[in-house]
């Protein structure tokens, strides 16, 4: 199994050791995987060369192609996993127990620390993976519709549905905008200081501008 | 049709067709049925010819904007007939939609803070003219990149002949930072309505 995480953190001795096989190609893949990122991130999709992420993750070429059709195919497994990675990072805030405004606050906020953590996973994500072509729209689409169900499906049961029907997309919307622009400037790492007037941009089209604006502040935790 | 809006609508066309990382100057010389040399006559290069492309479909938008609403139009209605104008636009332009809504993005991210300069003024502008000042209640900036998401994901999933579709959710987004939540809900349901929306006109 692929642990996004340690493609996030994967740093690795390079060189001789004593590992088995299985574990080689494991560790192989993983270390390309965090390389193709890194290399992207500073470089640009265009410019990245496979050459440049054998060098990065001291992987030879062999091993690359054994694991990977082309640098397109292990870019896009990359950008699987970190957007895998992401939505079980804002899923575990927003399952838990507690009013839903909050769960929302919680869930964004961990979202945005996410992509503070690692700019370069937030510039691949965002960014780069535009550079392979029209089929990033489908792909953005796909996570676009995926984080507006997940959204939909934790809205609390007990409490009238929104006011508009399109508020999930109209609030996923707004966070993939405003976190989009923010990684386009470089400025990922900056990204938790917008979280209280984006709690406020993502609620309003759920409950209107007084409720969400005291959901934002972190108030009306009255249950 | 003059020269260089042949190769303007060349650039369009073959965006749209085949994106515009894959658009040659070879392509845009045949499509306008003209030389290269005549080609950079009009243009240093690709992307300046891009860039008059967008140049090209903003003042296109603008104009149908404008042309959509009279002063006798109250603010919420005139940006109600602005924005439903330009989405049934992109909808017979399916060309200029893939530019607008995707390519130009793709060349230039900062394209969105164009498109904000071409947009807030102009709908903060319809109610300084009714003599009313435009409220506060959410941030227009991200009005504009958030409508950017929306036409995205409706053009990859419907194409651009379904954006009209978006005109409730793209009202709401708009008339959001100067009306308030409640006023932009009772536009957004005049638009075209939404779920349970069975309040009525007026």
């Amino acid at each position: 199994m692929d642990s996004p995480r340690d493609l996030r953190r994967w740093r690795l001795p390079r060189g001789r050791h004593g590992l088995p096989r299985e574990l080689v190609a494991r560790s192989q893949r993983e270390r390309l995987l965090a390389a193709v990122v890194r290399v992207t991130a500073a470089r640009g999709y265009e410019s990245t060369s496979v050459a440049a992420i054998l060098d990065e993750a001291g992987v030879g070429r062999e091993s690359f192609y054994e694991l990977f059709e082309d640098k397109r195919d292990c870019m896009l497994v990359a950008r699987g996993l970190l957007v895998e990675n992401l939505v079980e990072t804002v899923t575990v805030p927003y399952g838990a127990p507690g009013p839903w405004p909050q769960r929302v606050r919680k869930a964004l906020a961990a979202g945005l620390d996410w992509f503070a953590s690692d700019p370069a996973a937030a510039k691949v994500v965002m960014i780069e993976v535009v550079a392979v072509g029209p089929a990033s729209r489908e792909l953005f689409q796909a996570d676009f519709r995926r984080f507006a169900k997940l959204l939909e499906e934790g809205l609390d049961p007990e409490e009238p549905p929104p006011a508009l029907s399109q508020a999930p997309t109209l609030a996923v919307g707004t966070a993939l905008a405003r976190i989009y622009e923010e990684v386009a400037q470089g400025r990922a790492r900056e990204l938790p200081s917008v979280a209280p007037e984006l709690t406020y941009e993502v609620l309003v089209p759920f409950l209107g501008e007084e409720a969400a604006r005291a959901a934002a502040s972190g108030e009306a935790a009255t249950a | 049709m003059t020269q260089r809006q042949r190769i303007v609508d060349a650039m369009i066309d073959s965006c749209a067709e085949k994106s515009y990382a894959a658009t040659t100057i070879s392509d845009i010389v045949s499509r306008a049925s003209i030389s290269r040399t005549t080609f950079y006559k009009r243009f240093a290069d690709k992307r300046a010819c891009f860039d008059a492309s967008v140049d090209h479909c903003l003042e296109l938008l603008q104009a149908t904007a404008a042309e959509s609403h009279s002063e006798a139009d109250s603010p919420p209605q005139a940006l109600r007939n602005a924005t439903e104008a330009v989405l049934e636009l992109l909808a017979e332009r399916p060309a200029i939609a893939q530019v607008v809504a995707g390519e130009a993005l793709s060349v230039d991210p900062s394209i969105v803070e164009r498109y904000r300069r071409l947009v807030l003024p102009a709908a903060e502008g319809l109610w300084r003219r009714a003599g009313k000042s435009p409220g506060n209640h959410a941030d227009p900036r991200l009005a504009v990149g958030r409508l950017q998401v929306l036409l995205l994901d409706k053009m990859t999933s419907e194409g651009a002949a379904g954006l009209p579709g978006l005109l409730p959710e793209a009202v709401y987004l708009l008339m959001l930072p100067f009306a308030g939540h409640d006023e932009a809900v009772r536009q957004s349901r005049l638009a075209g309505g939404s779920a349970g929306g069975k309040d009525g006109d007026g």
